[in-house]
């Protein structure tokens, strides 16, 4: 620690911090314009000059300046209110006076220098600066004339995003921010419009709508991805206005503009029920009804078996645990699951047969806190952990890991926050990055080594890898307590490197390279997301993934982990809470757990294992008896979300009756009898789990409109199925949901479970896996099904902000393949496979290697998966549309 | 004894043969002074167009709430106007906030004082109303 005093206060600041940050974390307020908490400090614009002894003569910019050892600052005098007076007068020459329609008045920092350093006159004169005001760009605005120069959005652009999309053009006074003199082609997250101290960079979707006083701010949690990220939303009359993140500004262009989707005119504000054939407007009572009727009748006639359910990764934690308490005290059975079995789950389950099922000990639990969203279970001393959550990485560590390999995932799409983690930690002069994946992605740019494997070989890559490492440094041994290592090396890993390398179509050199690298980390992480999961042996890819951890992980150093990333804002938590057909909330197995279950809830739970979503389709398939009469769906668009959308379509077809709970008329609600619309995003109070285990706390900022939050409708729909559950909040049913999950103990808001203070004891066993590589179809080109950065799921299909950056489907095509094809840019091509054909715009792009194609899933007129059988991936043919 | 009484009889003739100090209103009308703080109105330039660009600080500022309503909107060449503005009329207070508030003197109280309505609605001003009609 430091000794130093800044105004003659006395202060003890950590080494290495800089006098601003020591002043600002102490209550001293120093005058500052280009200087941000979320970026490097550069000490451009002067305003924020100290005196400081001992020290040169003149004043030093206190952004730079460290701390030293008896230092004493001097933070106001009139030399420096002079300096600084002089310095915001030029910067005001010719600053327009556009205060009355600038949408950052009220909120504008040069407003607040002006005004906190009394300048009514600016006595200096200068040339006119040409006034370059960017109106094209989509969804951000440009005012060059209103620009400071002080450089944060370049800055933030640069380091943080990693996306380098804006710099200054042209030289001293002429200097101004832009990009070529063309409209902006960037990932449109629009960190820059907020982390601008004044309004040269405005928000197209807020621009003109409110003053910044107007409005009122909430704090909630994104919606969208996995990454939990937590911001405010800004409501003005009841109608939300515009989203920002506190602290680091960071949000991608999903969180930043996606919030339309709570006004979209498609949401559906009324419930409706089936009447001949058609679906037609009803009213909560009669809809609750008729879906307690319809149900009953099933349960009553083919026994309560005969109802399954499916969560949704879009309910909270409260409403997912309700949903499972229904299905598993209401109707006594586990028959549940949720679209997270098609990627997320397949994760947890690969995790899990290597490292172990989730046990902990050593924690008790304390007295239940209401009102609040906290556990009550506490971590005692000899706290001890195993199993596979304890190999689930935080995100908040992962820029601390010395290697990051990133298999099977497009980062940034996916999940933005791993994205930006993996900037910080390029900081980092020792780190390392190896990208594998068939396509093109954004950090192939910062990578060390980038491995384009042919689609669908990840396993013989993670092979060629493990050999890699094991040839790097003979007599390799995993650092984690591991069996069957010598097995799995005679059997998996005996065929040679070179062979490997040729089946995966990448070079021997850049897997050796790889393996060297991997072997010598100290804190290695892998990231791996939908590419690697969605497949039909994505369970197989993430055993793979789970074996070269074990035999390279070291949990023990900050960031060395695995990462897979949930698709969605709340996989992990859906997940978490039980809504499994194989797990009690908590990853408690149905064997053991059941008792503390049982006990509150007085009903028993069965022992007896549900069936999976999968094995439910199938059970349709084949007409078993088992199979499914009644469907209860909490959200998740099964029609659009899953492969082989005819198989979909047609065995939800079959079921006698299904009710559907979602915010709009999706293609699986057009097939229910009752569809019930929900209360989604700033209309819901509650929490979600991000993909790394963060407990995010929602808050309601807007009415719901007419629609209902999907606990209250699960209560209502349990007391007329005779099994009644009351709850007056969600926090209601947090601290229940707690009370029985002991593995989040010391979880609350902000926090992740598993909790820090938990030591953890983790050892292994190697599993074989298939190294059966197959990709289901015909065709000369392989068809890859995937995410966008522009869209997440279909609910931002609906919301003007994405639709602006990416409006509709497009093919991306190498330009070699588009050329064979005689296709131009954004003519359509006509796409067919075994299971269907569809018709769709060309994006030509380098991005996508020859003989392969992209398509995204997100739209709904043009479904992806009316192509894919049982995977992600496909052959296709292609042909001028 | 009589003269208090002549006296004052004497102030009741004079008055009654003097000119009325009160004013016969509503047929006649008091003449305001130029600065005199009336109905709070819209100005408009040269060239017929509003002058306010839908800052809201008048709005932000009026103590009483009588602005209760301002819509902003963008129009052809990015600039903002008001697409809707109202002022309730029965709750100004005449304060003249709204008009030192204004960075483009586009609010200003005339000279206008009336207020008797047997409808308040009618005292609900909108754009059209608001709008200078000089």
């Amino acid at each position: 620690m430091i000794n130093l005093t800044i105004d003659g206060k006395a202060l003890q600041v950590k080494k290495g911090k800089t006098i601003l940050e020591a002043a600002l974390a102490n209550g001293i307020h120093i005058p500052h314009l280009c200087y941000h908490p979320a970026i490097k400090a550069i000490g451009s614009c002067r305003i924020c000059v100290v005196e400081v002894k001992p020290g040169p003569p003149r004043p030093q910019p206190a952004c730079t300046t460290t701390v030293a050892e008896g230092m004493e600052v001097i933070t106001q005098s009139e030399r420096l209110q002079d300096l600084r007076r002089e310095l915001v007068k030029f910067i005001l020459v010719n600053h327009p006076l556009d205060c009355p329609w600038c949408d950052k008045a009220g909120e504008c920092l040069l407003q607040d220098l002006t005004h906190e350093l009394g300048i009514d006159v600016v006595d200096y004169e200068a040339v006119k600066v040409p006034p370059h005001i960017d109106y094209e760009s989509r969804l951000i605005e440009r005012y060059a004339t209103r620009c400071v120069t002080c450089g944060r959005c370049v800055r933030v652009c640069r380091d943080r995003v990693g996306a380098s999309a804006i710099n200054f053009e042209s030289r001293g006074y002429f200097t101004e921010l832009g990009c070529g003199h063309v409209p902006l082609e960037c990932e449109f997250c629009g960190t820059c419009i907020d982390i601008c101290p004044v309004g040269a960079l405005i928000n197209k979707l807020f621009k003109y709508t409110a003053r910044s006083w107007e409005l009122t701010k909430t704090k909630t949690v994104c919606p969208y991805c996995g990454g939990g990220c937590n911001y405010e939303v800004h409501t003005k009359n009841g109608h939300i206005h515009r989203v920002r993140s506190q602290g680091s500004l960071l949000l991608c262009g999903r969180g930043r503009f996606g919030f339309g989707v709570l006004e979209a005119p498609e949401r559906l504000h009324q419930p409706l029920i089936k009447k001949d054939g058609q679906l037609v407007a009803a009213t909560w009572d009669e809809a609750l009804d008729y879906a307690a009727r319809g149900l009953k009748e099933v349960i009553d006639n083919a026994g309560p078996d005969a109802l399954y359910g499916i969560g949704s990764p879009r309910a909270t934690n409260e409403a997912s645990f309700l949903f499972q308490k229904l299905i598993r005290a209401g109707l006594g059975h586990n028959n549940l699951d949720s679209p997270a079995r098609y990627n997320f789950a397949r994760a947890l389950a690969g995790i899990a047969a290597v490292f172990g099922e989730a046990q902990v000990s050593g924690v008790a639990l304390g007295s239940v806190k209401k009102g609040v969203y906290q556990s009550p279970w506490e971590v005692q001393e000899e706290a001890k952990g195993s199993g596979f959550p304890f190999v689930l990485g935080n995100a908040h560590h992962l820029s601390h890991a010395d290697v990051i390999l990133i298999v099977g995932a497009d980062v940034t799409p996916e999940m933005p926050t791993y994205g930006w983690r993996i900037m910080d930690a390029l900081k980092n002069e020792n780190f390392r990055l190896v990208v594998a994946n068939p396509r093109k992605t954004k950090f192939d740019r910062y990578a060390n080594l980038n491995l384009r494997y042919q689609p669908g070989s990840e396993r013989l890559l993670l092979i060629g890898l493990m050999e890699a490492v094991l040839e790097a440094q003979p007599g390799y041994s995993p650092h984690l307590e591991a069996e069957g290592f010598e097995d799995f090396k005679k059997t998996l890993l005996k065929t040679s490197l070179s062979k490997v390398a040729k089946q995966a179509g990448v070079k021997d050199a850049d897997l050796r390279q790889a393996g060297k690298l991997l072997a010598q980390a100290q804190a290695p992480a892998i990231i791996f997301g939908h590419d690697l999961m969605a497949q039909e042996q994505g369970q197989d890819n993430v055993i793979a993934v789970a074996d070269l951890f074990l035999l390279i992980g070291q949990p023990c150093n900050k960031g060395s982990a695995l990462y897979p990333i949930a698709e969605k804002n709340n996989t992990r938590g859906v997940c978490d809470v039980g809504v499994m057909p194989n797990y009690l909330p908590g990853y408690q197995s149905l064997a053991e757990g059941g008792g503390a279950f049982a006990k509150l809830w007085g009903k028993p739970v069965s022992d007896k294992p549900g069936v999976t979503l999968e094995e439910m389709l199938d059970q349709l398939e084949n007409n078993e008896p088992e199979a499914p009469r009644a469907l209860y769906l909490l959200g998740g668009d099964l029609v659009r979300l899953l492969p082989n959308r005819q198989r979909t379509e047609r065995l939800l077809q079959k079921v006698r009756f299904m009710v559907v709970q979602d915010a709009f008329l999706t293609d699986t609600a057009r097939l229910a009898d009752v569809v019930l619309p929900v209360a989604i995003h700033a209309e819901l109070d509650g929490t979600y789990t991000s993909t790394d285990g963060r407990l995010g706390c929602l808050q309601a900022a807007l009415s719901p409109n007419g629609t209902r939050p999907d606990w209250q409708i699960i209560t209502e729909l349990s007391q007329r199925l005779g099994y009644p559950m009351k709850y007056g909040s969600a926090p209601a049913i947090f601290a229940e949901m707690v009370q029985l999950m002991p593995i989040w103990a010391g979880i609350k808001e902000g926090h992740r479970w598993p909790h820090k203070k938990i030591s953890v004891s983790l050892n292994g066993k190697f599993v074989p896996f298939s190294t059966e590589i197959s990709i289901p179809g015909e065709g000369k080109y392989t068809l890859i099904v995937g995410k966008t950065l522009a869209h997440s799921g279909s609910y931002t299909t609906h919301a003007h902000g994405p639709q602006t950056i990416m409006p509709g489907a497009e093919l991306k095509i190498n330009p070699a393949d588009a050329q064979a094809l005689k296709v131009n840019e954004g003519e359509p091509v006509k796409i067919s496979s075994t299971q269907g054909e569809i018709t769709v715009p060309i994006a030509v792009t380098v991005e996508i290697p020859r003989g392969v194609v992209f398509l995204a899933d997100h739209f709904s007129d043009t479904p992806a998966n009316l192509l894919t059988s049982n995977s992600n991936l496909c052959r296709v043919q292609l042909q001028k549309g | 004894m009589i003269y208090p009484l002549i006296k004052g009889l004497a102030t009741t003739l004079r008055h009654c043969v003097s000119k009325p100090i009160t004013l016969q209103y509503p047929e006649e009308k008091r003449q305001v002074y130029p600065r005199f703080r009336g109905h709070p109105e819209l100005q408009v330039d040269e060239d017929g167009r509003l002058k306010c660009v839908a800052c809201t600080l008048c709005m932000t500022v009026c103590p009483s709430r009588a602005i209760t309503k301002i819509t902003p909107a963008e129009g052809p060449n990015h600039e903002k106007y008001p697409a809707e503005f109202v002022i309730d009329l029965t709750r100004c207070i005449f304060c003249g906030f709204c008009q030192e508030a204004c960075p483009k003197a586009a609010i200003a109280l005339n000279n206008k004082y009336e207020l008797a309505q047997y409808d308040k609605r009618v005292l609900i001003y909108d754009l059209e109303k608001l709008r200078a009609k000089s």
